[in-house]
């Protein structure tokens, strides 16, 4: 393996790795534009040169592979210089469009100028105009042609990513723009993903447009709900004014590198699919409508448990689990419901019509915990959905537990009148408003992921965590909390002081998972059979 | 091919585009990309006489401002624009390789120079 | 002096093939393939000191070398007939007046090179040229001197001419291959050269067409006899193209030894009557200009690159004192702005700031500050860029400033020119 120097630092990579990679992992970041780790290489921007001893010119770093014994200079005077005079070039003809562009705070053209800039302007020329400014060009994304620097990354993400071809560069010299096929529209599924790609404001999200300087932003990791995949993601929320925005706290997601799940991408479903955690949210428990207190639903539900229990009728509570739930709601669920109270009609499968999936990363199965739920909830014993729905409408069923479902889009409504009627008592525990609120006979607001401290289990098979960016909306609690009250309420002992302590156990009781802790799966998660890939 | 298309249509049409772009198995973006690159290939027809006026060094140091100036006057029209009646269009170009003639210019496939106000009168009275 | 390349340019029908057989036409192929191994026909080039017409000067025998010759994919020539560089006009004559002569050159280097499919990539705007070249292919082909078992030896050789279609920058050897394989004319970046990945990835060869019209020479002479023509590490004859304020435009071959005053005065026929040279671009517009005192150089490659210019395509264009020096920076600069490929940043926003600049300084409005920066941001686009079109707008328009700084003053002080006869004058 090639050894080399670069500021004086010395490391060792293996051959074929390029200058800018090594440097990465020397912690030194070298100016980029063009330049990115999933697209081919283009070496068009120029700002990546380096001084390599022995080679009178300055080379790109992005496309000059190591050698031993190279010694590169990353900052070096002439280096600088380089790179501060493609940042003037580049800085000529854009139009300086900061106080109105979304990229503001976020955008390398300023923050290279701070870095590596910081000159007094040399043009007194008119800039070169071009036709699109503020042009839509499709449902996702907004074109300005004039703050495009042509590093033709969107391009290559469109060529070799999603294969849907839309970009190109047309014409040529300082009038080259960037546009799409003429009459063409960028609606393929991955379309949000060229705003990510792009390092200035040309390309920029129509729905983050105008609506949050990226200063305020708080970033809290973890993985999107949307579907099996669990692609990770970073949940950017407002930070410094919680009441504007209309009550929102989520202003978007972006996607959060994992070489083994999503790579740097995420499909458009998952990545505007954040509105649920601030809208239609339950705020408080409701009893046929009317709010009532924690104490009180919770006071209910337990006596509703000791009758059945008393009357030695456990076969007559089904508990609807959902593969929204983290791992560690689904195992308090398991310990209370299975475990202590016998409750053997616990399934999480519902008749869902399998959803959009593609060979790149939509899955069919929308929900993001399926394996986890697979895993702990393991089906030995007790009936099935379905046959839990069919009792309930027959009156067969005293106690109805639905975790977040909504009954009526799966069963229709009137399944759902019938299990209104004849159920004795039907509890739904639901982070969202879904028509089945009308039916139940008491609702308790539960968090959305955002809200949760806790781990999903994703198609293939990896634990991964996520990370609470703000505490439950309203009233409402976390799904294993609301259960760890009722447990109180029944007098077992079922008290964790952290989603933690609940994985540990996970990891005590679940083969598959013995291995693992959340130190170990950290930010980029754990295989089930214990292996880290 | 799109040499062959240009030739055969005096310019290429987006469906031409398209259709070379399933010939050839690439994205048709592609295939305008290519096209907006290259001085010689339109998407619009020129004039039946397309005159393309050399503008660089041998040229210019001979004369070629004014001959842009007279022909923009003669004919009425600016530089990328065709005469209403679709017999004559202009454009100003760089190095033809003629400068042994200049100044110069290509009345479509032909190079026609050293040009004086004279023969430009000529060849627009003889294209008339 | 004897001509070597022009030597048929003024005979009837020349482009025939008939005719170019009655003066020894295709002997140095037929001596290369039936008593020359490649090796050696390489080696004989290599010692004429033959070097690359186009503009780079590279010598041809060592560009040829790198071919690797245990590499299994097919090889090609890939002859440059993009003459885009202003000022020349050479490979026009040579095509329309003597195309055997490249064909001829064609098959001896693809011999040497192990090639059997080489591609003329003439410039769109050649339309004569094409035609009567693809005459003389049809000839070579009817004659056995193209196609299978070339002069009744067991080499084959197919050649194809592919148009280009308006873009200075195809004459780039990687922006030509770009442009062959049907793409945008976009440099490539260097490593890989074309010799190991070069048209559709395979070990190519790029030479200008005059490069070749020399090849069949050599071997009829001998390397030696070549490379005394010419001078130390510069072999031969070359056309120089001949045009701006003389008496007599047009190509004349001489030695590459030969001096620029030599040109100007005694074949160009001098100056314009009334007038004196003020200034000079040897090697297309490409080339640093110089001033009447630099023409005792020797337009050999070497001998210009010690004073700072280069011989390049040997596009000679001649200024005399009624040319607006700043005026003349500005119209290099709009050549070089309209022909940026644009695909790297200094290049595509630099050409397009000199010129405007320029322009700015030409119509009395450039402001003193403007001749404090220009040579910093003219000298910060070469070296930085993919290819050598950077470097050419720095050399090029920054001599313009740096040698006729006075002239800049005076405009932006002014506003105007101290010309009073302007090119009005010049058209007749």
């Amino acid at each position: 393996m090639p050894k080399l120097t670069i500021d004086g630092k010395e490391i060792e990579v293996p051959a074929g790795t390029t200058v800018i990679q090594a440097a990465e992992q020397l912690g030194i970041q070298i100016p980029r534009y063009c330049y990115h780790p999933a697209l081919p290489i283009a070496g068009n921007c120029r700002i990546c040169m380096v001084e390599i001893e022995k080679q009178p010119k300055l080379q790109i770093a992005c496309y000059t592979p190591v050698a031993e014994g190279m010694v590169v200079k990353t900052n070096s005077p002439k280096a600088i210089e380089a790179h501060q005079s493609v940042l003037e070039f580049l800085l000529v003809n854009h139009p300086v469009d900061c106080p109105v562009c979304d990229q503001s705070g976020e955008c390398k053209l300023q923050d290279y100028y701070m870095e590596h800039g910081q000159y007094n302007s040399r043009l007194v020329d008119v800039k070169v105009k071009k036709q699109k400014k503020a042009f839509s060009i499709g449902p996702t994304v907004m074109l300005d042609q004039e703050r495009c620097i042509l590093c033709t990354r969107c391009v290559r993400f469109a060529d070799e990513i999603t294969k849907t071809h839309e970009f190109g560069v047309f014409n040529r010299g300082d009038h080259s723009e960037l546009d799409l096929y003429p009459g063409k529209q960028l609606d393929n599924k991955y379309s949000g993903n060229v705003v990510d790609i792009c390092p200035v404001g040309a390309l920029t999200d129509k729905d983050f447009r105008f609506k949050c300087r990226v200063w305020y932003l708080g970033q809290t990791k973890s993985v999107c709900p949307g579907c099996s995949m669990g692609c990770n993601i970073e949940i950017h929320w407002d930070k410094s004014r919680p009441h504007s925005h209309k009550k929102a706290r989520v202003m978007r997601l972006k996607p959060r590198l994992n070489p083994d799940v999503n790579q740097y991408w995420i499909c458009d479903d998952g990545r505007y699919d954040y509105r649920f955690i601030d809208e239609k949210r339950i705020l408080f428990p409701q009893q046929k409508g009317a709010p009532i207190s924690w104490e009180e639903a919770i006071d209910t539900i337990a006596q509703k448990v000791r009758q059945i229990q008393g009357a030695g009728q456990m076969e007559k509570v089904g508990v609807l689990v959902s593969a929204q739930l983290t791992n560690e709601d689904i195992f308090v669920i398991r310990k209370l419901f299975k475990d202590t109270l016998k409750i053997f009609h616990v399934d999480f499968r519902v008749p869902e019509k399998p959803g959009y999936s593609d060979d790149f990363l939509l899955k069919a199965d929308k929900n993001p915990n399926t394996a986890g739920a697979q895993a702990i909830l393991l089906q030995e014993g007790g009936i099935s959905t379905k046959e839990i729905i069919q009792k309930a409408t027959k009156g067969d069923i005293e106690l109805l537990y639905v975790f977040g479902h909504d009954l009526v889009k799966l069963f229709g409504k009137e399944t759902v009148e019938q299990i209104a009627k004849n159920v004795k008592f039907f509890v739904l525990q639901a982070s969202n408003w879904n028509e089945t609120c009308d039916y139940a006979h008491l609702v308790l607001p539960s968090a959305v992921y955002a809200e949760k401290d806790g781990s999903f289990t994703n198609c293939q098979q990896r634990v991964q965590r996520i990370w609470p960016a703000f505490a439950p909306l309203g009233e409402a609690k976390g799904d294993w909390e609301i259960l760890s009250l009722l447990a109180e309420k029944l007098g077992i002992q079922l008290k964790f002081s952290s989603s933690e302590e609940i994985f540990n156990e996970i990891t005590q009781r679940i083969a598959s998972l013995s291995s693992m802790s959340y130190e170990k799966i950290a930010d980029q998660g754990m295989i089930l059979d214990g292996t880290r890939h | 091919m799109l040499h062959f298309v240009q030739e055969k249509e005096g310019f290429i049409s987006p469906e031409s585009e398209k259709e070379i772009a399933e010939h050839l198995g690439i994205p048709v973006v592609h295939v305008h990309e290519v096209i907006s690159f290259y001085h010689l290939f339109h998407q619009k027809p020129k004039g039946k006489c397309h005159f393309a006026v050399c503008q660089t060094t041998s040229c210019a140091l001979l004369g070629a401002e004014e001959i842009i100036e007279y022909l923009k006057k003669r004919l009425g029209i600016q530089p990328g624009e065709t005469t209403p009646d679709g017999k004559f269009s202009l454009s100003v170009v760089e190095c033809l390789g003629a400068c042994e003639i200049a100044p110069m210019m290509q009345c479509n496939k032909d190079y026609m120079g050293p040009l004086t106000k004279e023969k430009i009168d000529e060849l627009i009275n003889k294209s008339t | 002096m004897q001509k070597i390349l022009t030597r048929h340019f003024n005979q009837a029908n020349s482009h025939r093939l008939d005719t170019y057989l009655h003066d020894r036409g295709y002997e140095g192929a037929r001596k290369a393939l039936t008593q020359m191994t490649p090796a050696q026909v390489m080696e004989e080039i290599k010692k004429s000191n033959l070097r690359g017409l186009g503009g780079a000067g590279f010598a041809t025998g060592m560009k040829w070398g790198f071919i690797p010759s245990n590499n299994p994919k097919p090889k090609y020539l890939v002859v440059n007939a993009d003459e885009g560089e202003p000022g020349t006009f050479k490979d026009k004559y040579i095509m329309e007046r003597d195309p055997h002569a490249l064909l001829e050159g064609i098959v001896v280097t693809c011999y040497a090179i192990g090639s059997h499919k080489a591609y003329v990539y003439i410039r769109g705007e050649y339309v004569k040229s094409m035609q009567i070249l693809q005459g003389a292919i049809d000839e070579a082909y009817q004659k056995g001197f193209l196609g299978k078992g070339i002069m009744g030896t067991s080499f084959d050789l197919d050649v194809v001419i592919h148009p280009g279609a308006g873009a200075y920058i195809c004459g780039e050897e990687t922006a030509l291959l770009e442009s062959l394989e049907g793409k945008k004319g976009f440099p490539r970046l260097k490593p890989p050269f074309p010799a190991v990945v070069g048209l559709f990835g395979c070990p190519t060869v790029i030479n200008n067409v005059e490069t070749l019209a020399c090849v069949p020479h050599i071997i009829v002479h001998g390397a030696e006899w070549f490379a005394k023509l010419g001078c130390e590490k510069n072999g031969g004859n070359r056309i120089f193209c001949v045009s701006g304020h003389v008496n007599k435009p047009g190509i004349y071959e001489l030695s590459v030894g030969t001096t620029l005053r030599a040109i100007i005065y005694e074949h160009a026929g001098g100056i314009r009557e009334g007038h004196k040279l003020k200034a000079v671009i040897p090697g297309g517009i490409s080339a640093a200009v110089l001033t009447a005192d630099e023409i005792d150089v020797r337009m050999d490659f070497d001998s210009l690159k010690a004073i700072g210019s280069m011989a390049g395509s040997g596009g000679i264009i001649v200024m005399d004192e009624t040319t607006c020096m700043v005026w003349a920076a500005m119209v290099a600069a709009r050549f070089f702005a309209h022909e940026s490929c644009g695909q790297c940043s200094p290049c595509r926003e630099g050409a397009g700031w000199v010129y405007r600049i320029m322009k700015r300084i030409c119509d009395g409005e450039g402001r003193p500050v403007d001749l404090k920066n220009l040579p910093g941001i003219v000298g910060n686009i070469g070296g930085n860029t993919i290819c050598a079109f950077g470097d050419a707008v720095t050399m090029a328009v920054g001599s313009y400033v740096q040698k006729f700084k006075s002239e800049f003053e005076y405009h932006i002080k002014e506003k105007k020119c101290d010309l009073t006869s302007n090119l009005q004058e010049a058209w007749h």
